[in-house]
């Protein structure tokens, strides 16, 4: 019989088969291959076949039904090598995802490289997405084109430099995070007051841990509360992203330009892609309150280092507390002897008794030697300042009453001049009485009988002023004295300002204390 | 006539305290010790009591809490050669506080005010 094909021929030229195409040519040489993949889907072999069958040959009746059967098996195993095909790059592509997402802790960053896997071309494709963190609000963040001319112009610029998803995740992060953000900012504040929504479509998915794909169909059985419109799409899919049964967050995603219908086969997909993104997620948040943890920690550890320093320096100084305290004890008491009985037997003897004048010298020895005393003694105690709410008019009208008498003694008069309504200073009380009272008695040292001394308070820009100032003052009058030294020391020691200044006939001496708490 | 109990262990001290105070017109006992004092307390009544913190080893800290928790009614002025002892929360139970010096204005002033706020008080 003369054949129409070239099924029965052992080898044949080019141009015999008019299937073969070129890089095929090993066909022509192998004639049960040619036969499977080129003759059985043949017209002139299938002529052949029917021309032998009327020859009523057995055979050439069953050899039509086996061709249809491997047909058949041909193109089921042709779609499960797509199947299969499609399932490995997921699979590469989740394992690409994995490995990216284990590389950083940085919460924006992950967000950027599980956004760029959703809406990259190589990954999820979907044209747009939008990420709402159940805390942590201020890192939701939405991506994608806003229409078809921006959706070309990110395509194109993708598809000329074939980046990988590293590079895709970490341009977008450097330079998009904070544009997209923006872009979005409007959909995502409206979004966030869904999440929070009780019986929202949103928090329903979260609740459930099930993804959903809305469409025509599901908005019109149960209704979407509106986030059709807000995102002006026919579909869109949402994806819970749990963690340990605990909700993270949620992803909406839709093809908002190509208006690709989204399938049950995406969704599934992308079931397995919210596991792992759930999971970085929680990482990057527990990985951030850690780090918090640890920055705390540090500063406690840091104050708690400081604190003992203070201990040992505070267990130092109350030796030296304890010393001056002894000290104290030990000059005082003879001290207040002798001053004491001196000032009685001056006051019980008569006027021309010439011991008077031994007497008054011994007084005003005793009295020299306690304010000496009490010089030294509230300078060792300025290592404690204990600082406070004062008045500090209530202060210059004790020390004005506690002075009351010597400033008499000399016929000084005393002139207050106080501001009213003056705001709480706060100082250690006792230094800035010591402070004031040994300024006063500075001043009896250098003015005459009869001069006047002006205390003097205002509130200024740095805090509060008190100015003791007094006149006429002895020409080359400089303020000297350990009172002074002393009195310096200790403010200073407070960073409180200082200024002794001397005119012509004039000194003044100006203490500026703080209002507000200093530490 | 007020009655003062002056605890001090100075016996120089008490003796300047009693003669100032007995010039102004007060009864004045002396203790140089706290069992003295306890002693001076049950045997009679006082109007006020001056109380020197150091006893040598003893504190009159611990007597002024044992004095205000037996004898509420019965004022106390602490005298102290330091002025720290002002900062001790156990010096603020006594009525008054006055830093030892060679003049001792301020202590009968203190007396006066404090006896005056005791006999206001009724």
């Amino acid at each position: 019989m003369d054949w129409n094909c070239c099924w029965t021929k052992e080898q044949i030229e080019r141009g015999d088969c008019p299937y073969i195409r070129e890089g095929e040519e090993e066909l022509l040489v192998l004639l049960p291959r040619r036969i499977v993949e080129k003759c059985f889907y043949c017209d002139r072999f299938r002529d052949d076949l029917r021309r032998l069958s009327q020859e009523e040959l057995p055979l050439a009746r069953i050899v039509p039904f086996l061709m249809e059967a491997l047909r058949d098996q041909k193109n089921q195993i042709s779609a499960m090598a797509g199947s299969l095909d499609s399932r490995n790059q997921e699979i590469s592509f989740l394992h690409e995802l994995a490995e990216v997402l284990q590389t950083t802790m940085n919460l924006d960053e992950v967000l950027s490289v599980a956004m760029t896997a959703i809406t990259a071309g190589k990954g999820f494709g979907m044209n747009r997405a939008f990420l709402l963190l159940t805390e942590k609000r201020q890192h939701n963040l939405g991506i994608g084109p806003r229409n078809l001319q921006e959706a070309w112009q990110t395509w194109d610029e993708i598809s000329h430099h074939n980046y990988s998803l590293t590079e895709m995740a970490s341009q977008f992060f450097n330079t998009k995070l904070r544009s997209e953000k923006a872009k979005f900012h409007e959909i995502l504040t409206l979004l966030e007051a869904h999440l929070t929504e009780e019986g929202h479509l949103l928090n329903r998915v979260l609740g459930e841990h099930k993804p959903l794909l809305v469409d025509e169909q599901l908005r019109s059985s149960v209704g979407d509360n509106g986030l059709t419109e807000l995102l002006d799409v026919e579909s869109y899919l949402i994806m819970p992203l749990v963690c340990r049964n605990r909700p993270v967050g949620v992803i909406l995603a839709d093809n908002y330009v190509t208006h690709k219908m989204i399938t049950r086969q995406d969704l599934e997909s992308l079931e397995t892609f919210g596991y792992t993104v759930a999971f970085a997620i929680e990482r990057a948040s527990l990985y951030d309150q850690l780090q918090e943890k640890v920055e705390r920690l540090v500063e406690v550890n840091e104050q708690l280092l400081e604190q003992q320093e203070q201990i040992v320096r505070m267990e130092k100084l109350a030796l030296v507390g304890e010393i001056t305290s002894s000290i104290a004890h030990s000059i005082r008491n003879p001290l207040m002897t002798i001053g004491g009985f001196a000032r009685s037997l001056l006051r019980k003897s008569v006027g021309d008794d010439p011991i008077r004048e031994h007497l008054t010298s011994l007084v005003t020895a005793a009295q020299q030697l306690d304010d000496v005393l009490t010089e030294i003694l509230t300078s060792s105690d300025s290592l404690y300042p204990a600082r406070d709410q004062w008045d500090l008019n209530l202060l210059v009208y004790r020390v004005s009453e506690e002075l009351a008498e010597r400033l008499s003694r000399r016929e000084i008069t005393l002139r207050l001049d106080l501001a009213q309504n003056l705001p709480m200073a706060f100082i250690d009380f006792r230094q800035i009485t010591f402070c004031l009272r040994t300024i006063i008695i500075n001043l009896l040292d250098s003015l005459s009988d009869g001069s006047t001394v002006t205390l003097f308070t205002r509130q200024s820009s740095e805090g509060l002023l008190l100015e003791a100032s007094a006149g006429p003052i002895p020409s080359g009058h400089t303020a000297t004295g350990l009172g002074l030294m002393v009195c310096r020391n200790l403010l200073e020691k407070q960073s409180i300002p200082f200024t002794i200044t001397t005119g012509d006939q004039e000194i003044s001496f100006k203490i500026t204390v703080p209002i507000e708490r200093r530490e | 006539m007020a009655r003062v109990l002056v605890i001090d262990d100075e016996a120089n001290i008490r003796l300047l305290y009693a003669q100032e105070l007995g010039d102004d017109g007060y009864e004045v006992v002396t203790a140089a010790t706290v069992s003295e004092a306890l002693s001076r307390l049950d045997e009679q009544l006082f109007d006020l009591v001056i109380l020197d913190i150091k006893l040598k080893s003893e504190s009159g800290l611990d007597l002024l809490q044992q004095i205000v928790r037996e004898r509420h009614n019965l004022p106390v002025i602490l005298c102290s050669a330091f002025s720290c002892y002002k900062d001790d929360f156990s010096a603020w139970l006594a009525d008054g506080y006055v830093v030892k010096s060679s003049n001792i204005e301020e202590l009968k002033l203190e007396v006066g005010k404090v006896l005056g706020k005791k006999a206001h008080r009724g």
